[in-house]
């Protein structure tokens, strides 16, 4: 995926140089990856272009963007994040999270609703419900590789990156992706113990979209987390694990543009 | 030459059905299979193997590792302080406390001046990266620990030095607004220091500080690499050619009256890199930090194509290992006296010498009088034929307190 002519750009935000993928026109929608940057090649990808211009950055330190010195928090990310929403050009944009992604998504409308026309998290990490000794969310890194996959997909076997296929440019960016993930979220693990408490001045309409056979984090965290985010809608995507956009690009897409239409 | 007695203080009870349907030896494996009364016995036994040391004038090694059947010193402080009360002769290295694991370095300095001072000035604070399970079982982000690494020996110097009232340190990975230990360190300006590496990086930077750069079951070719490193970035650096008193090499040894004998018992000790290695693949090849990405992604693949060299961990080539094998490559010097010294001074020779030899004389399940007999036979017959080591023009030795 790294280095081919995808379509993928670059964007430069207060000297941090990002990878970007650009596709479509119009309605500006800003898609924040998860644990792995978005393949360019993605179903689902082809099938929101004709909802609006789809902008989809690396974060510093995954796939090809290079990660600047000391800047390795998930503070920095937010920060970063709020920085791509004032350089866009437009009044206001749809923002959607995906996983990893979607915890930055939900800071980043805590911070700056006004910003946003809608919000869309899917199947995001970043809060904590559970008592303390109860994890929420899967660990990724210390949990066995088996284990991991099997919990992240419905169908595995099907859609599970098969690494023997893949090119040593797409592994290298695997591997630096799982690193840049495990530098800025390993502790605390994936979430911010704060973020419940502010969750409630998200004022835009906003849907969680969840894969019901997800065991990362299950649905029930799910309904849990929209309820602190005022008239935010919950549904479920079936057959589909931690990532419905791959395992049902259709029914993921055809839920967004949905919400999007509202 | 200096020897220095390395025990691991091992734990090999374990039922090997239990062990060979582990996902890892380390950091998983349930704790109701270390039977605690079992464990006092071994404690006293490597104890008294360390007074025996005492006895004989052969310096101690105390180490840390964590959570797992290769070592029961998880709290390797504690240990330094029964050393540095129960021996009165020796020195006592801690090789050593796993900083990049510790949330404060103060605290280590602060455990590390009270163990130099019991012991009256025979500490030497050697220090080790870690990474792989001790990153899991001490919830250390297992990225950028080389740089904690770096920074909590500046903190740890830094507090082992002061002594005119509080500093204060905000540095990258550590802050803390007032650091003033009681008691200062014994020895000044502070203990020697060594770091247990083998990759180029630390060993030139241990170079540039003159640390002691000691190699752990890394062979002769490996530790000469990481050897000739240290001295050409001294070079680099303008400071003097280094004396053989910087470099440490340590193996795995056994010496017996008969040569049958020596690798029969010394092959016991195989048993820490055949059994006690084993990690699963989350705490190893597909932990995050340890290996750059560029050389990690090989790792993923389960049908390496041809050509490309999947990167591991310099222990993943030892898992298995025979002791014919292991002798050919340096890792183990085991026979009657006169073939454990031909052994030692051909790794010597290949190294380009070293001034300190680390044995490994107990692992697995080598016993506790196995072992007294091993360190007598190496202490009586092998080491008084070892060169001196020679020594480093800027290194000062350090001194008592005034």
């Amino acid at each position: 995926m790294a280095g081919e002519d995808t379509g993928s750009e670059r964007l430069k935000v207060r000297g941090i140089d990002l990878e970007v993928l650009r596709r479509g026109t119009g309605r500006q929608i800003l898609l924040l990856h998860g644990f792995q940057t978005i393949d360019p090649e993605a179903r689902f990808l082809e099938l929101l272009v004709p909802r609006g211009e789809i902008i989809a950055p690396s974060g510093p330190g995954f796939g090809n963007s290079p990660r600047p010195k000391d800047f390795d928090t998930v503070y920095d990310l937010v920060h970063l994040y709020l920085e791509v929403l004032e350089a866009l050009p437009g009044d206001k944009l749809t923002l959607v999270g995906f996983s990893f992604g979607g915890w930055l998504a939900a800071e980043v409308a805590v911070a700056c609703s006004n910003r946003l026309d809608k919000l869309v998290l899917v199947d995001p990490l970043g809060i904590k419900i559970s008592d303390r000794e109860t994890p929420d969310i899967l660990d990724i890194f210390n949990k066995s590789p088996d284990e991991v996959r099997r919990r992240s997909w419905h169908d595995p076997d099907r859609f599970a990156p098969d690494f023997n296929a893949m090119s040593d440019e797409a592994l290298v960016v695997y591997a630096r992706n799982r690193e840049a993930l495990c530098l800025y979220a390993w502790h605390p693990y994936m979430y911010n113990s704060q973020l419940p408490r502010w969750l409630g001045r998200i004022n835009v309409p906003t849907l969680l979209l969840w894969g019901a056979s997800d065991r990362v984090v299950t649905p029930d965290y799910g309904r849990a987390y929209s309820r602190l985010i005022p008239g935010a809608r919950f549904e479920l995507i079936e057959a589909a694990g931690h990532h419905p956009e791959i395992e049902q690009p259709e029914a993921f897409a055809e839920r967004v543009a949905a919400f999007l239409n509202q | 030459m200096q020897a220095w007695y390395h025990c691991e203080n091992v734990y090999p009870f374990v039922p090997q059905e239990i062990l060979d349907h582990a996902e890892s030896v380390r950091a998983s494996l349930p704790n109701k299979y270390c039977d605690p009364k079992i464990a006092a016995d071994l404690f006293q036994e490597c104890l008294d193997e360390h007074l025996l040391c005492d006895d004989l004038g052969v310096n101690v090694v105390s180490i840390e590792h964590h959570s797992g059947i290769n070592s029961l010193y998880g709290a390797s402080p504690m240990i330094l302080g029964i050393l540095a009360r129960q021996t009165k002769k020796v020195r006592i290295l801690s090789l050593g406390t796993l900083i990049t694991i510790r949330p404060d370095p103060v605290r280590i300095a602060e455990e590390y001046a009270t163990a130099d001072v019991i012991s009256r000035g025979r500490l030497e604070i050697g220090f080790v990266k870690s990474g792989d399970s001790e990153m899991v079982s001490g919830n250390a982000n297992p990225v950028g620990y080389v740089d904690r690494f770096w920074e909590a020996i500046d903190l740890i110097q830094k507090t082992l030095t002061s002594h005119d009232g509080p500093f204060s340190w905000e540095g990258k990975h550590y802050t803390h607004r007032h650091v003033n230990i009681w008691p200062p360190v014994y020895q000044r300006p502070h203990p020697p220091m060594w770091a247990a590496t083998g990759d180029p990086e630390t060993s030139a930077e241990l170079g540039r500080r003159g640390m002691v750069n000691a190699l752990v079951l890394r062979g002769p070719e490996a530790s000469k690499r990481a050897f000739d490193t240290y001295r050409g970035a001294r070079r680099e650096a303008g400071l003097a050619e280094p004396g053989t008193d910087r470099f440490a090499y340590a193996a795995l040894c056994y010496v017996g009256d008969t040569d049958e004998e020596g690798i029969r018992v010394g092959s016991k000790t195989l048993w820490f890199l055949n059994t006690s290695l084993k990690q699963s693949p989350q705490m190893s090849k597909f932990l995050p930090g340890r290996i750059p990405p560029e050389a990690a992604a090989q790792n993923y693949r389960t049908a390496p194509r041809p050509g490309a060299q999947a990167m591991r961990r310099p222990a993943d080539s030892l898992i298995g290992i025979t002791a014919e094998q292991a002798i050919a490559r340096g890792i183990l010097c085991a026979g009657n006296p006169d073939t454990v010294y031909t052994q030692i001074m051909d790794i010597y020779d290949k190294v380009g010498g070293f001034g300190h030899f680390i044995f490994i004389g107990r692992s697995g399940f080598l016993d506790h009088q196995e072992a007294e007999k091993g360190i007598r036979l190496l202490t009586k017959e092998v080491l008084p034929r070892l060169p001196a080591a020679t020594s480093t023009p800027d290194a000062r030795p350090a001194q008592a307190a005034e």
